[in-house]
């Protein structure tokens, strides 16, 4: 069955269209949400009611603190993921075009990848302090893998004929890099890039919860020690609402930037 | 008999280099947090007896297993059943993509609401986190089924618990082991979380204790140890993929052979 | 055997009405090794997705053996184009010949004793323990081939089943078929756009037209039972007939 007929039959079957399903899931989950608490299912001091939650936000948005926190959470994001970003991007592209470089880095990427992050947590602390630049420690080093993992996948993938007719023009290293190594690690990077914008919010809220640098984690943790449950609710909510919000930015951002490349490139596993 | 051994020598060749340039540059150093790599290496045996391992690691994996565990029965259950079902998936959707934004470190506060702060919370919090990877992708293994293998297994009427056994799992099989593989790195870095932030032992608390009384030696042979784990557990798990996905890398050799 | 009265299909999606099938009759009796043929796009897979009961017509209907289909039936097995993506890769080929089978709740001997009998009929005794993936293109086909052989159907669908194979490998299956089909008697119903083939595998070719869809032609085959690839292609009456299907192809695709 082609994609229209398997769409159709769906339609002319349940009469259920997509929009309506996302917004019957939409409701759905904001009535459990009033629902749950308020028939004391759970009790309301562990999940307060959605109007309370609610509530609380529009508290939260009259706060300049609240601003502050959620300004702080998105600068250490946007730093560290650029810093990030542009090292990983370097790195990878040197690394993918110098065979030698390949194999000499290849086990000490695989043995440095899954060290967690939170390991340098402690470090961090001991250099920083709960100050900017020990979430940019983390940040930065949880956001340059995911970056150099699929900068690496990028070159590989260059087709060896596209390669061997630029070396046969006599290109020059970084004349091939620009023109044919590039666009074709591209849509990896972006790929990469919209992973590791993910993992980067998750580090800057993490290193805000654990350490206390300023930001919105700082803000959840400040309101779990002092008892204010629908506030911290209404933090967390508003922390995955950026996060969605950041999700559906990269995305777009991808669309635009590689809107002239023909194939559509599947997500490589990290 | 030449090839073994000067593979083995590429692969250990860098990392032995940082190593050593690792000893080298630190040799001399008087920094309080960058202590010589000598001196950790030194600590490292004191530090991590066997009697540690018994009180702090070896619960410290335990919660990690439990949860993983968890997060994958549930996931992949879950998973299973969102996957199938167009309707489902659609309904379903909004929630999954709020709920799988959410920091995962994020929950541990509201989890210590409902679970406290024993055993019971951390592992609640590394099932939370370790869930959504797995989930997600199962749904996506599932849904994205080759339509000629569902259309072959109707012709054949096979249905129920046969198909999921035969078709649908096996064919949601390489998807769903690329969540499993996030997850493992979220559930390690959820179970030090959660023994930060709050806790009386395990793994995390110990090299967080030694931060905070300043035995910056001590931290780092913690922070390496757990960097072996995190590197120990991602090898294991590259071991059972190979042989459970045996089919799938052998049809991407033979793809490539052609 | 199989009656196809009046089937008619059509595709209703996004303000757009595609009428694939208008209305489809024909017969084919016990034992018969019936060819469709028809120009590209006239809807041949969907004519035989709704045989197969994989697809629900609009209107119309098929009987098989008398008894009308609304699923996949049970004495039907179906053979598709792609056989790479038929087969299930993390199953041996005795163990995917064998699956069918196991939903048939056949005992442990039987389902032995079949998947034997299919696989040495296509001539893969010993590929039993061997994955899909370690085969051939052609070899593959033969498994998914031996597969439907094995379920003891009896009617078979086959799908264009050598479109993607090359010319030596397809000479061979052809003859694979027609043996097949002599030694278990089953009555097959065989899709292709070759006409070379079709007429060199039927009794009879039922020629379709260009979409929206009705049977063109039903011709009979009148050559001997006893085929081969060399003698019967080169047979002048083979000549005439193909030429007869390709002239009526090409009316088809005129819309005449």
């Amino acid at each position: 069955m082609t994609a229209l007929q398997r769409r159709a039959t769906a339609v002319t079957r349940i009469g259920f269209p997509p929009w309506a399903q996302s917004a019957s899931g939409v409701l759905l989950l904001l009535a459990a949400f009033e629902v749950v608490p308020q028939a004391g299912i759970v009790p309301t001091a562990y999940l307060p009611p959605l109007h309370q939650v609610l509530a609380a936000l529009a508290d939260e948005a009259g706060r300049p603190v609240f601003w502050f926190s959620l300004y702080e959470t998105l600068r250490g994001w946007a730093i560290g993921l650029a810093i990030a970003a542009t090292a990983a991007i370097a790195t990878g592209l040197l690394i993918g075009t110098v065979p030698l470089l390949r194999t000499a880095t290849h086990s000490t990427i695989e043995f440095l990848r899954p060290i967690p992050s939170v390991a340098l947590i402690p470090l961090a602390v001991l250099l920083y302090g709960a100050d900017l630049r020990s979430k940019l420690l983390l940040i930065v080093y949880a956001s340059f893998w995911q970056v150099l993992i699929q900068v690496l996948y990028g070159v590989q993938d260059v087709d060896p004929v596209a390669r061997d007719t630029a070396r046969s023009y006599r290109f020059s290293r970084w004349g091939r890099i620009r023109h044919v190594v590039w666009p074709t690690a591209l849509p990896y990077v972006m790929t990469g890039l919209r992973l590791a914008s993910a993992v980067a919010l998750v580090l800057a809220v993490t290193s805000e919860l654990i350490i206390g640098a300023p930001g919105l984690g700082q803000q959840i943790a400040l309101a779990q020690s002092g008892g204010a449950v629908p506030d911290l609710y209404a933090l967390v909510v508003v922390t995955g609402l950026v996060g969605i919000a950041i999700n559906v930015l990269v995305r777009w951002a991808e669309r635009r930037l590689l809107s002239w490349h023909p194939s559509v490139r599947g997500e490589v596993a990290a | 008999m030449n090839r073994v051994p000067r593979r083995l020598a590429a692969t250990l060749a860098l990392p032995s280099l940082l190593v050593a340039f690792w000893w080298w540059a630190s040799a001399g150093s008087t920094s309080f947090y960058l202590p010589p790599l000598r001196q950790i290496l030194a600590v490292f045996p004191q530090v991590w007896t066997v009697d540690r391992f018994e009180t702090d690691v070896l619960p410290s994996l335990a919660r990690l297993a439990a949860g993983y565990l968890l997060a994958a029965v549930v996931g992949i259950g879950i998973g299973v059943v969102i996957g199938r079902s167009r309707v489902v998936r659609g309904i379903a959707e909004p929630g999954l993509e709020f709920f799988r934004a959410i920091p995962p470190p994020v929950l541990v506060p509201i989890l210590m609401l409902f679970a406290g702060i024993g055993d019971q919370m951390k592992i609640i919090v590394i099932a939370t986190g370790a869930l959504w990877p797995i989930l997600l992708n199962t749904v996506e293994g599932v849904r994205a089924a080759d339509s000629v293998l569902i259309d072959t297994a109707r012709s054949f009427r096979i249905g129920g618990l046969r198909r999921l056994r035969h078709l649908t799992l096996p064919a949601a099989g390489p998807q769903i082991f690329a969540g499993l593989r996030q997850a493992v790195s979220i559930a390690i870095i959820l179970m030090v979380i959660s023994e930060m932030f709050a806790a009386n032992e395990g793994l995390g608390f110990a090299i967080i204790q030694f931060q905070r009384s300043f035995a910056v030696p001590e931290m780092w042979s913690g922070t390496i140890l757990l960097g072996l784990i995190g590197f120990g557990l991602a090898w294991a798990f590259r071991l059972v993929e190979r042989r459970v996905l045996f089919w799938y890398f052998g049809m991407r050799a033979a793809a490539r052979d052609h | 055997m199989l009656e196809i009265e009046h089937l008619r299909k059509v595709y209703d999606g996004h303000g757009r009405s595609v009428e694939a099938l208008r209305d489809l009759t024909f017969r084919v009796g016990a034992g018969e090794l019936v060819c469709l043929v028809g120009p590209s796009g006239c809807g041949k897979t969907t004519l035989l997705r709704c045989l197969a009961g994989l697809l629900e017509p609009t209107s119309g209907r098929t009987l098989l053996e008398g008894q009308p289909v609304t699923g996949p039936p049970e004495r039907m097995a179906v053979v598709l184009q792609e056989y790479g993506r038929s087969l299930f890769p993390w199953m041996t080929v005795a163990a995917n010949v064998e699956l069918p089978l196991r939903e048939k709740k056949l005992p442990k001997a039987r389902r032995r004793e079949l998947v034997t009998k299919a696989l040495t009929e296509v001539g893969l005794a010993d590929a039993g323990t061997a994955y899909p993936w370690q085969l051939s293109g052609g070899m593959q086909q033969r498994v998914a081939i031996a597969r439907a052989v094995a379920y003891e159907p009896h009617v078979l669908l086959m799908d264009e089943p050598f479109a993607a194979v090359d010319a030596q490998t397809r000479a061979d299956l052809e003859d694979l078929v027609r043996r097949i089909w002599k030694d278990l008697g089953v009555t097959i119903l065989f899709v292709t756009h070759d006409i070379d083939e079709a007429v060199y595998l039927a009794q009879r070719v039922v020629i379709l037209s260009n979409s929206p869809t009705v049977v063109q032609e039903d011709l009979t085959v009148d050559l001997p039972a006893e085929r081969d690839q060399l003698s019967t292609r080169s047979d002048p009456r083979f000549t005439k007939l193909r030429g007869h299907v390709y002239e009526q192809i090409q009316k088809a695709k005129a819309g005449t």
